[in-house]
């Protein structure tokens, strides 16, 4: 004691230093620090998915952005204005004037550049018209006759080397010789911006002396064959439609030119005329007056023009104030004097009583502006279109999805002369009779695309009726995407549905055999075999099902169909002959013997059904499944009361328990096992064929009330289809919910089971009633988990579906599901295009559908775990 | 009710008691019972099937098949193996045109018919691989020994005699069924395709890889300089006497080429098909001889396995239809190997936080249900993020910052292998996560505190007590993360696998891994040579050796996963509390 008081130094053992050492600190702190860094990284990269999906697709609901407007005040032109271009990079502008004379301004600084006068030989423009898409143009005069030319910015790149000397800058990025724009792309290259003309000789249209009061001019046909028609009016109220033909002869390179011309019937009734349109084949016109009527004449025979109909397109009241065509000459955009902006569709309709079964219908009801409509300006990418109003204002709109893009300029006094949309839509002009020129450089990514557009049914061009269509290129240059995601999801479902039903019975049968009646050595090799079938790569599935499965169903249907029906009922009637044996044998085959007569019984029901084939194709089927399920052959009824059996078994065992319930079954109880065994198989054999009567007579009944099963699941057979597709997915699926709803069903507290078992209970008894209830919610997980893997998986549906998006239920026909249509179209897909903005919205679709579907799987699964611990 | 067993509890009794004695059968559900059991049992039958099929055919397709000489009933013969056999409906108005006691025939048998698929070959000549011949057409058969199959290396394999075979310009003397000394003489040609092939790949590659990296570092100071900056002007004229030296060294290979191929072009073999038509070309053009109808077993078996070699080991030729898939499963291991070392830290690192170190709470739970999840997400989501993330966006900045030489050709801002298994990584991380959590909530507290309480730290007490005893977990959350990986096509047709790459992604110039090329994927291969290629009948064998390959490859790591997990379990079994 006293030594130990009188100094620490002579403490007999040595003594650990209290502390921790430095190291082991500091690991345990970097450790700490790495850990949770790294963990919280990967939580976040995993939330990161869903923000990085979302950021991309938001872009194609954010409608357009004004990135810059100007406004200049010009010299007041001479004469008014017939039109207003630019070129595609918005540096120069050219307003055409009726003097002939041109306007070019560089639009970023409103310099006024040279431009050519176009050489009218004094005279003065009255009509003036150039097509959407090309530089075509065409011009009346008050002589009666046309001119036509090309009109248009051209674009040359040259390098820096080559730049002519003495140029004026412009601003940063620009500068001119006077005439030409040189603009800057990038450290080496110019892009060299001129204006040009070029006017034919005229020709003589209306009787001399009539002034061309209205004119529209297009160039169609191929390239080889070019036609130009134009369309005239004259101040007499005259239409005439010219259509010129140019052939070239290969051999001698000459052009030969076939002139037609038609002049259209008078029409009744009065009217300013406000303008003429005429699509590109020449074979349709269409005349708007001022009253809001609306002429169409059908001219594909020059020689008898017709007139079809005639329609009011503005309501009452309501003055027509502008008319004209979109790209792709199906759209009529109509703007009345009340604001309003409508799209008119020419669509086939037999109900509208006119000779050629087409009727002009109003497809898109736009936005009113404040004051009447007084020009349009079509774009020549997409469906998209200015209006500007009697107070200067100007929307930017698009026609599919009838929405307004952007609201430019502020009401004032001076009305709008010309409009025009730059070529790459980002870009509008507007010029008025003050000599004031306005420029607003505009965004707009993604014009077509909105909510509706995307889940609801859309009207598109040539289509009868609004509808959800997915079809995203074609070789078409005016072709207009359509890009709805109903059907794709549809197709999901669809693929999803046929699969859970094939995989579902036979994954929880399968289930509950090896938790409740197998042996645990069976079980042992079972289960991992099964777990393993998970993890097999879908690719391999899917080749199989196309190239292996497809065929062989498709030529072994009716064997297949019949698999269905003979595969339960030879289950079925095996356990009826089983229950015949003795007690002392059935106990001792009893477990794996029994398993093993299984498998054969499962043989003899497929070599039956093989066998079976044909003579059930020639009863249900017609003799021939294809043309059956067509509608061309037979009639539905045969198949029908197959279809019903189930429902006439249940009726007819449901009569049966009720009638031998109570002193019957007491008596059977006493009859011995073997007996009373024989009885149970007669009564089920009795009740079959009563189920059957039922089902005949049920079906007769359905056949004579004119209800056929053909049409609507069952319809014309396709070979890649949603049938094979779902055996291909369900087999994918099963191993999946098998394994899960076995871990639930094991899960359960033996305690239960044997307290069942002890209680006297069979153990088909303990299964149904203790086991499957307790375990219910893990068992709906599974389900849901085997959902969340079919809706997203990829390869098989890219291999085996067809991948033809239609919204029908057809089991025989093909689909499209989101994840197939992703990995199609993605790899060809431009970045950033709104294509590619839509496959990732489908990537987010798919995202949100399985996370949904996981997580109340997960959440139901976690509760089940805790009650089951509670047991 | 109660009423009944008020007023009559005898009878009651008497019925239990009857119970207990009387048999009911419809207690033990025999039927269902027999449902259920054969519903496992038909999920047995399908999955082994599925295994057989493609067990089977992929085992048998390098087996050289007899080839078949069928002469028809038009008098015309063709030649070829058997592919396959089935039962068709003979269509109507073919049906109408054959002789009246055929029609019979076939009309006592339903319409059904039996018709064989001959690999006919000779594509260059019949401009058909195979053809479907109905047995009613068929007047005879036979295997004459002198029949060969020569596989090409374009247009397919030809099936026919061998008439001359011409060495330097002298002939061979004929054999049976093959000239005498073909083989020498073959494998010297095949040496010589082999030489070419490797000056115009491989040293013709050097050289072009040399000058195209001059080009770019001029071009890199270029961007950095500006055109026309002195030390542009400097490194252009300093890199003159190099191309100059390149140039010729250029020649000189292409020079030796072209002698090669001239030389080649002088050993010429003429084939005929069964009904005479003549074909010449060059003897090393025909990549092996398989006189199939005169094999013993044992010169089958060399067929075999020559095949088998070929296929491990070759490049993949006529789109992939033929040769080998040698890049593919390169590419399949190394993308898994890199996903793996991506996935394998970071899997862990979570699963420590979420287990360890996170105050277990609300927030924690969501997270783990989120990661559980996670695993359920479609494959071809992670696609999509990974093309428009790592490729499009980061790989994208890194082009812009580091290979603006080289751009407007994307280097790492396109699919490629880095992102493949960045993709993939992030796949499969929920899974490593989940083994992992698992694994460490096995491990017993009791131990836990034990070590703490002998004075460990949080982070020895992990490293050498937790860790240890979760690695078996944490070993088969990794291996099932690899299987995954290794069979998922969907997200790779998106960031980065193509039908064929020219390049591997190891190569022996400068870094030596290209981490943002494209790569060659087996499950890819399957997709592609299943589905896109010109002729998907004459694909289907290799088809299935793949398919075989790939689900050995999966097998094999789901098996070692197992094993793992066990030797590793038993290594602790008794080390609990």
């Amino acid at each position: 004691m006293t030594e130990i008081r009188s100094g620490r130094a002579r403490a007999t053992a040595y003594v650990r230093p209290k502390q921790t050492s430095r190291a082991v600190r500091y690991a345990d702190k970097a450790a700490d620090i790495v850990v949770t860094v790294g963990g919280l990284f990967v939580i976040l990269a995993v939330a990161g998915i869903m923000i990085f999906l979302v950021q991309v697709v938001v872009p194609l609901f954010t409608g357009g952005s004004l990135n810059e407007s100007r406004e200049y005040t010009l010299q007041r032109p001479e004469g008014a204005s017939l039109a207003i271009l630019t070129d595609d990079t918005n540096v120069l502008a050219v307003e055409v004037l009726a003097s002939g004379k041109t306007r070019a301004v560089h639009l970023p600084t409103g310099t006024v550049l040279a431009s050519p006068t176009i050489d009218l030989g004094g005279q003065k423009i009255t009509a003036f018209s150039k097509s959407i898409r090309s530089d075509d143009f065409a011009v009346g005069f008050a002589d009666g006759t046309v001119r036509f030319g090309q009109i248009g910015t051209r674009s040359t790149l040259i390098k820096a080397s080559d730049l002519p000397p003495n140029l004026v800058r412009l601003n940063d990025l620009d500068q001119t010789d006077g005439e030409a724009v040189f603009h800057r792309r990038d450290a080496e290259q110019f892009q060299r911006t001129t204006f040009s003309v070029i006017l034919n000789e005229p020709q003589a249209v209306a009787p001399a002396g009539r002034a061309i009061a209205q004119l529209d001019y297009r160039v169609g046909g191929t390239v080889e064959r070019p036609t130009r028609s134009f369309l005239t009016k004259d101040g007499d109220n005259v239409l005439r439609l010219t259509r010129a033909e140019t052939r070239v002869n290969l051999l001698t390179r000459r052009e030969t030119t076939t002139l037609e011309s038609a002049t259209l019937p008078a029409m009744s009734g009065s009217g300013t005329i406000i303008g003429a349109l005429m699509t590109a084949q020449a074979d349709q016109v269409y005349v708007a007056r001022e009253n809001g009527e609306v002429l169409r004449f059908d001219t594909r025979d020059l020689g008898v023009p017709k007139l079809i109909e005639t329609r009011r397109l503005t309501a009452d009241g309501v003055a027509l104030t502008t008319i004209g065509f979109l790209i792709g000459e199906q759209a009529i955009v109509v703007g009345g004097s009340d604001g309003s902006v409508n799209v008119f569709f020419r669509v086939e309709d037999a109900a509208a009583g006119t000779s050629d079964g087409h009727t002009l219908k109003l497809a898109h009801e736009l936005e009113r502006q404040r004051a009447p409509i007084r020009a349009i300006a079509a774009s020549a990418r997409n469906k998209a279109f200015a209006t500007a109003d009697a107070t200067g204002v100007i929307w930017v709109r698009h026609s599919t999805s009838a929405r307004v893009l952007m609201k430019l300029g502020e009401s004032s006094r001076t009305e709008v002369a010309s409009i025009g949309l730059s070529p790459r839509n980002d870009g509008v002009v507007a010029s008025d009779a003050s000599g004031r020129l306005r420029f607003w450089a505009i965004d707009i990514p993604h014009p077509e695309t909105t909510l509706q557009t995307i889940f609801g049914k859309v009207w598109y061009e040539g289509f009868p009726e609004p509808a959800f269509t997915w079809q995203s290129s074609s070789g078409n240059d005016e072709f207009e995407p359509k890009l709805s995601l109903v059907p794709l999801i549809f197709g999901t479902i669809k693929a999803t549905v046929y699969a859970l039903l094939f995989a579902v019975p036979i994954a929880l049968a399968a289930a509950i055999f090896t938790s409740q009646f197998v042996h645990h050595s069976v079980r042992a090799v079972v289960k991992p075999a099964m777990e393993m079938m998970a993890s097999l790569p879908s690719v391999v599935l899917g080749f199989i099902a196309a190239l292996i499965l497809a065929p062989i169903v498709e030529s072994f249907i009716a064997a297949v169909v019949l698999v269905f029906i003979a595969l339960p009922m030879s289950l079925f009637a095996a356990a009826y002959l089983w229950q015949l044996l003795p007690p002392a044998s059935a106990l001792r085959w009893d477990g794996l013997p029994k398993f093993m007569f299984m498998f054969v019984v499962l043989f003899s029901g497929c070599w039956l059904s093989y066998a079976a084939a044909p003579g059930f194709e020639a009863v249900f089927f017609a003799g021939d499944f294809r043309s059956w399920v067509n509608g061309t052959a037979g009639s539905g009824r045969p198949f029908l009361v197959l279809l019903l059996l189930p429902a006439g078994f249940l009726a007819a065992s449901a009569l049966v328990r009720r009638a031998l319930n109570g002193a019957m079954r007491d008596r059977v109880r006493q009859l011995g096992r073997t007996r009373a065994g024989l009885v149970d198989g007669l009564c089920w054999l009795l009740t079959l064929v009563a189920g059957a009567i039922v089902a005949f007579v049920l079906a007769y009944v359905f056949t004579a009330a004119g209800w056929d099963p053909r049409g609507g699941v069952l319809d014309t057979y396709v070979q890649r289809n949603t049938f094979v597709v779902g055996l291909a997915m369900g087999f994918a699926v099963i191993p999946i919910i098998y394994t899960i709803a076995e871990d639930a069903m094991s899960a359960v507290p033996e305690h239960l089971r044997a307290a069942s078992l002890a209680c006297g209970a069979s153990p088909w008894q303990t299964a149904t009633r203790v086991i499957i209830p307790t375990a219910v919610s893990g068992i709906f997980a599974a389900i849901m988990i085997g959902m969340g893997r079919a809706v997203g998986e990829t390869m098989i549906v890219v291999m085996a579906a067809g991948n033809t998006p239609i919204l029908d239920w057809n089991v025989f026909n093909g689909l499209r599901a989101l994840s197939a249509n992703i990995a199609v179209e993605l790899p060809e897909a431009v970045v950033g295009s709104t294509l590619c903005r839509m496959l990732f919205l489908a990537a987010l679709a798919l995202f949100v559908m399985t996370f949904v579907l996981n997580t109340i799987a997960e959440l139901i699964r976690q509760r089940f775990r805790r009650r089951a611990v509670q047991l | 009710m109660t009423t009944e067993t008020l007023t009559a509890p005898s009878n009651a009794v008497a019925a239990r008691r009857r119970r207990t004695f009387g048999s009911d059968v419809s207690a033990s559900g025999e039927p269902a019972q027999w449902a259920l059991g054969g519903a496992l049992a038909l999920g047995i039958v399908l999955i082994a099937g599925f295994l057989l099929l493609v067990f089977w055919n992929g085992v048998a397709t390098f087996f050289p098949k007899p080839i078949v000489a069928l002469t028809l009933t038009d008098g015309s013969t063709i030649a070829g193996p058997i592919r396959r056999s089935e039962e068709f409906r003979v269509p109507p108005n073919e049906l109408a045109s054959l002789p009246p006691p055929v029609q019979a025939l076939i009309r006592d048998d339903g319409g059904m018919a039996e018709r064989q698929l001959i690999q006919i070959g000779n594509f260059d000549l019949y401009n058909e691989d195979f053809r479907w011949v109905p047995s009613y057409l068929v007047a005879g058969a036979s295997r004459p020994r002198d029949l060969v199959l020569m596989e090409r290396l374009e247009w397919g394999p030809f099936v026919g005699r061998v008439k001359q075979v011409v060495e330097d310009g002298r002939p061979l003397a004929d054999g049976d069924p093959l000239p005498t000394g073909l083989d020498a003489v073959h494998r010297k040609a095949r040496d010589r395709w082999q030489q070419i092939r490797r000056i115009e790949r491989g040293d013709i590659g050097v050289v072009n890889h040399d000058i195209d990296g001059i080009r770019l570092e001029v071009r890199r100071l270029e961007l950095r300089h500006g055109p026309d900056h002195e030390r542009v002007v400097a490194a252009r004229r300093a890199a003159e006497p190099e191309l100059a030296r390149l140039r010729t060294q250029y020649d000189t290979l292409a020079a030796e080429a072209r002698r090669l191929r001239q030389e080649d072009a002088r050993t010429t073999i003429t084939l005929a098909d069964t009904g005479g038509r003549e074909k010449s070309m060059r003897l090393s053009e025909i990549t092996r001889f398989v006189p199939a109808n005169d094999l013993s077993l044992l010169g089958a078996l060399g067929v075999y396995f020559d095949r088998w070699g070929e296929f491990l080991a070759d490049e993949p030729r006529e789109a992939n239809t033929e040769g080998g898939v040698m890049p593919a499963i390169f590419g399949t291991f190394v993308m898994t190997l890199m996903m793996v070392l991506v996935v394998a830290p970071f899997g862990v690192l979570t699963a420590l936080y979420l287990r360890e170190y996170a105050r277990q709470g609300r927030i924690v739970a969501i997270v783990r249900i989120s990661v559980n999840n996670l695993a359920g997400v479609p494959s071809i989501v992670y696609g999509v993020f990974g093309v428009g993330f790592f490729a499009y966006l980061v790989g994208g900045s890194i082009d812009q910052w580091f290979y603006a030489e080289r751009l407007p050709s994307p280097t790492f801002g396109t699919g490629g292998i880095l992102w493949a298994s960045l993709t993939l990584a992030l796949l499969t991380v929920p899974v490593v996560i989940v083994a992992t959590e698992e694994a460490l909530s096995a491990v017993p507290r009791s131990v836990r505190e034990g070590s703490l309480a002998c004075g460990a730290s949080k982070w020895q007490t992990i490293k050498y007590i937790v860790l240890p005893r979760a690695l078996p977990g944490i070993m088969t959350g990794l291996i099932l993360a690899m299987a995954r990986g290794a069979g998922e096509v969907a997200p790779l047709m998106l960031v980065g696998v193509v039908k064929l790459a020219p390049e591997l992604p190891m190569d022996g110039f400068f870094p030596f891994i290209h981490l943002e090329r494209s790569f060659m994927h087996l499950g890819f291969h399957i997709y592609d040579v299943g589905f896109q290629s010109r002729n998907s009948e004459a694909g289907k064998p290799m088809v299935f050796v793949t398919t075989m390959l790939l689900i050995g490859l999966i097998f094999v790591m789901n098996l070692a996963a197992i094993v793992i997990r066990n030797r590793l379990k038993r290594k602790f079994v008794g080390a609990q509390f």
